[in-house]
């Protein structure tokens, strides 16, 4: 008992002149609850636990230019929208960091994204429940002006573990302006990135490359207004470990990203166009599931914020996929007839998805098959969006957002089922989100949003239909708010199915700390974020989640 | 100096790349170790899958595959489980209406949680016990190359005859060396060549050929105890005997799917006794792993 | 129990030196919507409070917040000089959205990028809106997470209180 004190002491003592020679520690935590309970009508299972339950917190410690920190996880057991591998707690996130002289050098977990994230991007994403962060030595270096290298070894994390591929990356960036002293309203900025994947199989049948190498080159100018970004990206044969001559695939990877930007006040245009061909970068090629993918392709279509705009998402297919996305921001000037006493905002979004012809590029003893470059026309149509949102501040008190949209999805395809069985779905959805300033500090919000579906009539099952959601959040200013809201499918051909889903939630912020509990039924969906989804299943119960920074 | 050290580790980096041009089949073949001594250590594939799940033929193909690589050492065994991939349509409907469920199915499944992630999905001799024995089908070939290398620890022999009401079945366990633990057998029955509907990947078969589907355990889910004794010393030899009845075990199952199974519809019969093989497996019952595994066929006349 | 209560008294005591402290900026890059590379350690404003607020093209709540802000910015810098730096943690595929989303809104920030959430992880974010507070020593003394409608009142009396 007197060494544990002694210990203490000692410990709490050494924190201190560590925290007052202008060392500093903080961290953030996080948890979040859920109950589940049975619920028939909406398909929701109980757990067996009842409670489930995600929680993590992360220290850091920096003096000067030394930084360590650690993130410890637990999952007793995890959401059941969360992989259930990622089962009982530990450490799996811990570095140190330290820059001298313009080298930085980490030692342990780090996160990286090359160029845009086409050949390589490890990164966390909670709410998919997706952290591939990299476990090795990592070196960023900057040689000259305006020239920046970095280079890494490491393997990535799965869960509790890391997957076999041993990674090794190379990226350098030039700022040729800064490097050559331009003096040039244009800005100029180069970029190459290497990286290679070790991974040892002994297939009897077929020669497998244990090293798969992937190239990327990217480009961005810049001058006032006008923003260009394009990169190419290409990876070498990365055939499966399989020994069916018709599973393995020994056909090259590539993808190419391309956007012009224009704006200026008042005013913004986005053209983007990208496609990518089997370009898919598992960490090991043996296995399947987005805690693998190691690259980053993210779709190209809007990320909404509504519910029922975002109810059919859009999963990027990195094996093969050609689309287009654009975007126009105006605001109308205040004063003006259109604008009203303070202005409108418009926001014009189109975006197309479709299929490469005849699938991705295949190659082996029996095919060789390789895809037109751009195609649009009789290709098969996987996502499609046209949107035009308004924001609008009428006086003092009331300001709306209205957003009307029709969407395209074709469910068999994005949710891997046998065509036929959905088809294709149209939506046309509407909301409108009004927000009211009762007096200081009180404001009540209300939003109405409602989806029509039409299904194709050759489909062999029936989809959900129509949709309607309201939602009213009164909240006061600067601690609390309250929400409640329903979703209700009155749509449903099967009268049974015509479910209301009604949710209330309440909580309470200060500074750094936010606490909420809600309750009430969720549909099951599909959740996405940057074109990678995760399945969440229905549920029924009460939802606590806890959050604080220090 | 920062500088050398920077270009050496660029070096190591770039220097790692390989690209192979074809043609891609090596033809090298696995080859099946015959000489040595008279047991080998037998790979047992189980193939979770359902007649609903279109991705789960081409796992089917890859154990088709790798048995042909590695000829009699490798045994499948498919178990249709879960009522997402293999529940039957109801009889009014004119395909899927057949129930592949058995009782040891949907409790092996239960236990080590398999259909939950996703089919198809497989365990090569129940390595990787808890964690990682479930393997999608690109990982079976690196494990049964894994497992081969393994020393052989049981040698199992299956012997069957007809007594003409009942088939009888006898296993001798030999053990290979000196060994200590608590090891259990099981017994099961599979049926190979059923013809029934399965979908793969864009279309539905009507005629697509089901092998070695599990059709029911002659002993518990868990097994009878090898050796009575932990301590098992090399040369021990140890027999078990059991006597089936066909048509109470095709009954069981139709009362089962009736019964207890979710939206069973009692379609489980119409087994043809000519095609009914014994499968045997002997497990480690600390972490489940199956050290052998033999096949025969069942006497029935 | 007299162990015991040592080390209550010791743990109280450091727990009260650790959790008060300020927190200095961290030695991450974030890049420019001119392309340019740009460290967060060398944020300056003569002396004055700086506000630095994480959002995104896709939050809601963060563009209400910095629309709001947007609207009352000019006086707020006639009293106390202060500078509102606004990072967006959009990655690559909302990041192209950005410079027009800011031109067509009016906005007079200074934004930054931070695509793969660097600067977000170093400054201990877990979700957006989050806004920090910083005097003119360059440290953070006050943060503030999520928005509601009226906290920018909040947060100016934060600036009001340092400014003096």
């Amino acid at each position: 008992m007197k060494n544990i004190s002694l210990g203490f002491i000692l410990f709490f003592l050494s924190i201190n002149i560590f925290a007052q020679n202008n060392g500093e520690i903080h961290g953030d935590f996080d948890l979040n609850m859920q109950s589940y309970i049975e619920d028939a009508t909406i398909n929701a299972v109980a757990a067996d636990e009842i409670i489930r339950n995600n929680s993590f917190l992360n220290i850091i410690f920096t003096k000067n230019n030394f930084s360590a920190g650690l993130r410890y996880e637990s999952y007793l057991n995890a959401l059941l929208d969360y992989d259930d591998d990622f089962k009982g707690n530990g450490i799996p996130y811990r570095f140190a960091t330290y820059s001298i002289e313009g080298l930085e050098v980490t030692a342990g977990n780090f996160y990286e994204q090359f160029g845009s994230g086409l050949i390589f991007r490890s990164y966390e994403e909670k709410g998919l429940g997706i952290d591939n962060a990299m476990d090795g030595i990592r070196l960023k270096y900057k040689l000259l002006k305006g020239i920046s290298l970095k280079t890494f070894i490491g393997k990535s994390r799965t869960y509790f573990t890391y997957a076999d591929g041993i990674f090794r990356g190379i990226d350098g960036e030039i700022d040729l302006n800064e490097t050559l002293e331009l003096q040039s309203k244009t800005r100029y900025i180069f970029g190459g990135s290497f990286i290679s994947r070790y991974q040892q199989r002994n297939n009897p049948v077929f020669e497998l490359p244990q090293n798969v190498g992937l190239y990327a080159g990217r480009l961005n100018i810049i001058n006032g207004g006008w923003n260009y970004y394009g990169e190419y990206a290409y990876k070498i044969n990365d055939p499966v470990n399989s020994i069916q001559e018709d599973a393995v695939n020994y056909a090259s990877g590539n993808a190419f990203t391309s956007s012009l930007t224009f704006s200026k006040r008042g005013f913004g245009i986005t053209g983007e166009i990208h496609r990518a061909d089997n370009m898919l970068l598992l960490s090991d090629r043996d296995r399947i599931g987005k805690a693998y993918i190691m690259n980053y392709i993210p779709t190209l279509s809007k990320p909404h914020a509504y519910t029922l705009l975002a109810l059919y998402p859009c999963a990027t297919q990195a094996m093969g996929e050609l689309g287009v996305q654009l975007d126009i921001f105006y605001k109308i000037k205040k004063g003006s007839l259109l604008g009203g006493k303070y202005g409108t905002k418009l926001n014009l979004n189109f975006s197309r998805i479709n299929g490469l012809n005849n699938g991705n590029s295949f190659k082996n003893d029996l095919t060789n098959h390789e895809p037109i470059l751009i195609s649009f026309k009789g290709e098969e149509l996987y996502f499609a969006d046209i949107n035009l949102e308004v924001n609008k501040k009428v006086n003092k008190r009331i300001r709306y957002n209205f957003v009307i949209a029709n969407q395209t999805y074709n469910k068999d395809f994005l949710e891997g089922k046998t065509p036929g069985e959905y088809g294709v779905i149209n939506s046309t959805i509407g909301v409108l989100d009004l927000s009211y300033k009762i007096k200081k500090g009180h404001t009540l919000r209300m939003e109405v949003q409602t989806l029509i579906a039409k299904q194709l009539e050759t489909a062999s099952k029936k989809e959900e239909g129509d949709w309607v959601m309201a939602l009213a959040e009164y909240t006061i200013s600067p601690n609390w708010f309250f929400t409640i809201q329903d979703m209700y499918n009155y749509g449903n051909d099967d009268e049974s199915k015509r479910l209301h889903y009604i949710n209330i939630n309440f909580g309470f912020l200060k500074g750094a700390n936010r606490f909420s509990i809600g309750y009430g039924k969720k549909r099951e969906g599909i959740f996405c974020v940057g074109g990678v989804c995760k399945l969440v299943p229905s549920s029924n119960g009460l939802n606590l989640n806890i959050t604080s920074s220090f | 100096m920062k500088k050398i050290i920077y270009s050496l580790f660029l070096l190591s980096i770039i220097s790692s790349c390989e690209v192979i041009e074809g043609p891609y089949m090596t033809g090298n073949g696995g080859g099946v170790d015959t000489n040595s001594s008279q047991y080998v250590k037998n790979i047992l594939i189980e193939d979770f899958t359902g007649h609903l799940c279109q991705n789960c033929p081409d796992a089917a193909r890859e154990l088709e595959a790798i048995h042909d690589l590695y000829g009699s050492q490798i045994i499948g065994l498919a178990l249709h489980v879960g009522s997402t991939f293999a529940r039957p349509y109801p009889l009014s409907q004119p395909k899927f209406t057949y129930d592949f469920r058995t009782k040891w199915g949907e409790e092996l499944d239960g236990f080590f949680n398999i259909s939950d992630a996703g089919l198809p999905k497989g365990m090569i001799n129940r390595i990787d016990y808890p964690g990682d024995h479930r393997k999608n089908k690109g990982q079976w070939l690196a494990s049964v190359q894994q497992e081969l290398d393994k020393e052989v620890v049981f040698g199992l022999n299956i012997n069957s005859s007809f007594d003409g009401n009942n088939s009888i079945i006898d296993i001798s366990t030999d053990a290979l060396k000196d060994i200590s633990g608590d090891y259990k057998l099981v017994v099961c029955l599979t049926e190979n060549e059923i013809t029934n509907w399965q979908k793969d990947g864009v279309i539905e078969d009507e005629n697509y050929i089901h092998n070695h589907v599990l059709r029911s355990l002659i002993t518990s889910a868990w097994g009878d105890d090898v050796s009575l004794s932990t301590n098992i010393s090399n040369g021990e030899s140890y027999t078990h005997n059991y006597s089936v009845n066909l048509a109470d075990l095709e009954n069981f199952n139709i009362d089962y799917s009736n019964n207890t199974l979710f939206q069973g519809n009692g379609e489980s019969g119409g087994w043809n006794q000519n095609n009914i093989s014994i499968l045997a497996y002997i497990y480690d019952n600390s972490n489940y792993e199956i050290l052998q595994v033999e096949y025969a066929s069942l006497a029935t006349n | 129990m007299k162990q015991l209560s040592i080390i209550l008294i010791a743990t109280f005591l450091n727990v009260g030196t650790i959790f008060s402290q300020e927190r200095s900026l961290p030695n991450i890059d974030v890049k420019t919507l001119d392309g340019a590379t740009f460290n967060i350690q060398d944020l300056e404003n003569e002396n004055n409070p700086i506000v630095i607020s994480f959002w995104a093209t896709w939050c809601k709540p963060c563009k209400k917040e910095l629309n709001n802000i947007a609207e009352i910015y000019e006086d707020w810098q006639d009293e106390t000089g202060v500078k509102v730096v606004a990072i967006s943690i959009d990655d690559t595929r909302s990041m192209s959205k950005v410079a027009p989303y800011v031109n067509s809104s009016d906005w007079e920030y200074e934004i930054y990028l931070d695509s793969n959430s660097d600067l977000k992880r170093a400054l201990g974010v877990s979700s957006v809106p989050h806004t920090f507070l910083i005097n003119s020593e360059g440290k953070i003394v006050w943060q503030h997470k999520g928005y509601i409608d009226g906290d920018e009142d909040e947060l100016y009396e934060q600036i009001q209180a340092i400014s003096k």
